[in-house]
């Protein structure tokens, strides 16, 4: 191929995409581009198809929109989500940071691998789990039952599945920002008299609010997004994903359609807003 | 004030191997050694940021083996600063006396001065990520010395500095050495650095310290030919001892005579080190110095070496001269040339290879 270029001996032309204002074509990136396009493309051919049918009737879109139990159901899986991420930042943080300060070990490597087995799990599998371990017969289940918290078809149970499925995204997510803070920094907080977790709490944590923060909306996202293994322990009260199918299966595919394009919209908007929220999270050059 | 008894230290496939040193009270120490040598984990240690597999440390005679880096008392200024960017100038340099339970401008308060003493008080606010390298290397050593230690450690402090720079920390190294009375240890792979700071200094390789005392001496009596290669030593001849009378030996090395001082006997297998600058260069006799040791050759090579100039003769072997400029040029030295050299019998320093260094 002939490139055009006016540039003389030794001398950079401006951009290797533009030569004397014209576009240089590059068949390699523009190869990718094309099957990039394949695959984004479903996403917005999916997206474009159930926008356009919905928007065609308005009025029953709306009503589903404003029907309580939609509503509800929403409210109900964004914060079982959110309790689930909460109990994940407790719980995973510390784990995270084990993981990312460990030296290579069997048992680190062990300890990976069971942080990981959720990702690989069919998810009927993973609510099978948690059914077993949270049924009131179960090993952990049984006792808490005893004192008054209930798991199957109840709240918590939803939260649980959900913590289950959506641990790795965060967990991992996590490590890998802990990953990134360099020792010396932690090194140089304890030779200045802060102890391990002073250290933590003040350096190293500030440092990975970026990737708590992705982490969590990663974790929120698959969280909510579950259904088989929420629905083998907790069916009902209906997250959002059981109501689709309880409707798709019952009333068919006109309300569930709607339904599904509520929450498509609504979480578009929370991820949006969340994302120019913390936008700046964690930046802490003062030129930028 | 701090000393290591055969402390051993494996991290991965490193390690440490049986250091024993001693740092006094005063003391500019530096530790030397080529990259990977474990300097920086030996620092670390001395901070308490590894512990010894075995071995003791010790700190004023109390063993701080266990004792954590925090109740130390042991400032560490990195190579890369790491300053914490999540804080401000003023905020980086009051850490430590916040880790001590200060309220946050009470400690701020008592750093003003600092910051003003390293003329960075104009950056008080701003983040780490907007200063350049020297203005970090200020605010890392202001947040060092904010909580006075008894010892400031080092890590190749001046590396990343532009010459202009390095002269400037250099002088604030020196104040803080010779004026403040602070014990500094500093860890370079730079003979310069080591030549224009040091009192004492230790000399690691591949994990194993080779040489050590005060940085006169190691630098211009190495103990070993490996210190005396990593020093700079210019020319280094293996050679015998033909005789020694009293003292006053003669060692063929290669085939050149040399008179040398050294109390090896007969037989024995040394080293010869002699500076580039101990090395005499001058086309006729009549130049020289009265010396037994003087041969001649022709020159091969002329270096330009900054300020200065290496000659290399071929005298039966491969000698090197440092001259300056000006006399190269009066002398009218130039590849092919034919030369005499000479050295003092007492500017050659015997290493005898049968004794590890020291002995």
């Amino acid at each position: 191929m002939k490139i055009e270029s006016d540039s003389v001996e030794g001398e950079v032309p401006p951009s290797r995409w533009r030569v004397r204002g014209r576009r240089q074509v590059d068949l390699c990136i523009v190869s990718f581009c094309i099957l990039g396009a394949v695959l984004a493309g479903l996403t917005v051919l999916a997206l474009a198809n159930i926008t356009i049918t919905e928007l065609g009737d308005p009025l029953h879109l709306i009503e589903v929109a404003a029907s309580s139990g939609v509503l509800g159901s929403i409210l109900l899986t964004f914060s079982a989500g959110a309790n689930a991420v909460l109990l994940l930042i407790i719980f995973g943080t510390p784990l995270a940071y084990v993981l990312a300060r460990a030296p290579p070990s069997r048992f680190k490597g062990v300890v990976e691998s069971i942080v990981d087995l959720p990702l690989i799990l069919p998810h009927t599998v993973a609510g099978l789990l948690v059914y077993l371990l949270f049924m009131r017969r179960g090993w952990l289940g049984a006792p808490l039952a005893e004192i008054g918290l209930a798991f199957e078809d109840a709240y918590p149970g939803t939260v649980v599945a959900m913590l289950f499925v959506a641990s790795p995204f965060f967990v991992n997510t996590m490590r890998e920002g802990f990953e990134k803070v360099p020792l010396h920094l932690e090194n140089v907080a304890r030779t200045l008299g802060a102890g391990t977790f002073t250290t933590f709490r003040t350096v190293t944590l500030p440092l990975s609010l970026r990737h708590l923060f992705n982490g969590a909306i990663l974790a929120w996202g698959r969280a909510i997004g579950e259904f088989a293994a929420v629905v083998m322990i907790a069916y009902y009260p209906f997250i959002i994903s059981t109501l689709i199918y309880y409707s798709f299966t019952t009333s068919g595919i006109r309300t569930s359609r709607s339904i599904a394009f509520v929450v498509i919209v609504v979480s578009l908007g929370v991820f949006y807003l969340l994302r120019r929220l913390t936008g700046y999270l964690g930046r802490y050059d003062d030129r930028v | 004030m701090i000393a290591f008894d055969r402390v051993s230290l494996r991290l991965g496939s490193f390690s440490l191997k049986e250091i024993s040193l001693s740092i006094n009270r005063g003391d500019y120490y530096f530790i030397i050694g080529p990259s990977g040598a474990g300097k920086t984990v030996l620092l670390e240690a001395i901070a308490g940021l590894h512990r010894p597999d075995s071995g003791r440390i010790l700190l004023r005679g109390q063993e701080i083996t266990d004792l954590p880096p925090e109740r130390r008392g042991i400032g560490l200024v990195y190579q890369d600063y790491s300053l914490f960017p999540n804080m401000t100038v003023i905020d980086n340099v009051s850490y430590g006396l916040r880790a001590r339970g200060l309220h946050r401008h009470e400690a701020r308060e008592r750093v003003a001065g600092l910051l003003e003493r390293f003329g960075v008080e104009h950056l008080a606010y701003r983040y780490p990520g907007t200063l350049s390298g020297g203005e970090q290397q200020r605010v890392a050593l202001a947040r060092a010395i904010a909580v006075k230690p008894d010892i400031l450690l080092l890590d190749e402090p001046l590396s990343a500095l532009d010459p202009v720079t390095q002269e400037r920390f250099i002088a604030d190294l020196r104040r803080l050495h010779q004026d403040e009375g602070l014990t500094i240890v500093h860890v370079s792979h730079s003979r310069r650095e080591a030549h224009m700071l040091a009192t004492r200094m230790a000399v690691i390789i591949d994990g194993r310290l080779v040489d050590e005392g005060e940085a006169d001496v190691v630098l211009s009596a190495p103990g070993s030919r490996e210190v005396a290669a990593f020093i700079g030593v210019e020319n280094i001849l293996d050679g015998v001892v033909m005789a020694n009378d009293g003292g006053h030996a003669t060692v063929d090395a290669g085939g050149l005579r040399f008179e040398a001082l050294t109390d090896a006997a007969v037989g024995e297998e040394v080293c010869l080190c002699i500076r580039a600058d101990d090395l005499i260069v001058a086309p006729g006799d009549d130049r020289l110095p009265n010396t037994p040791n003087k041969m001649s050759g022709t020159i091969i090579q002329i270096i330009e070496n900054g300020p200065v100039t290496d000659v290399l003769v071929d005298a039966g072997m491969e000698l090197t001269a440092v001259m300056t400029r000006r006399s190269v040029r009066d002398l009218g030295l130039s590849p092919g040339v034919r030369v005499n050299i000479s050295v003092r019998e007492d500017a050659i320093h015997v290493i005898r290879s049968a004794l590890s260094a020291r002995e």
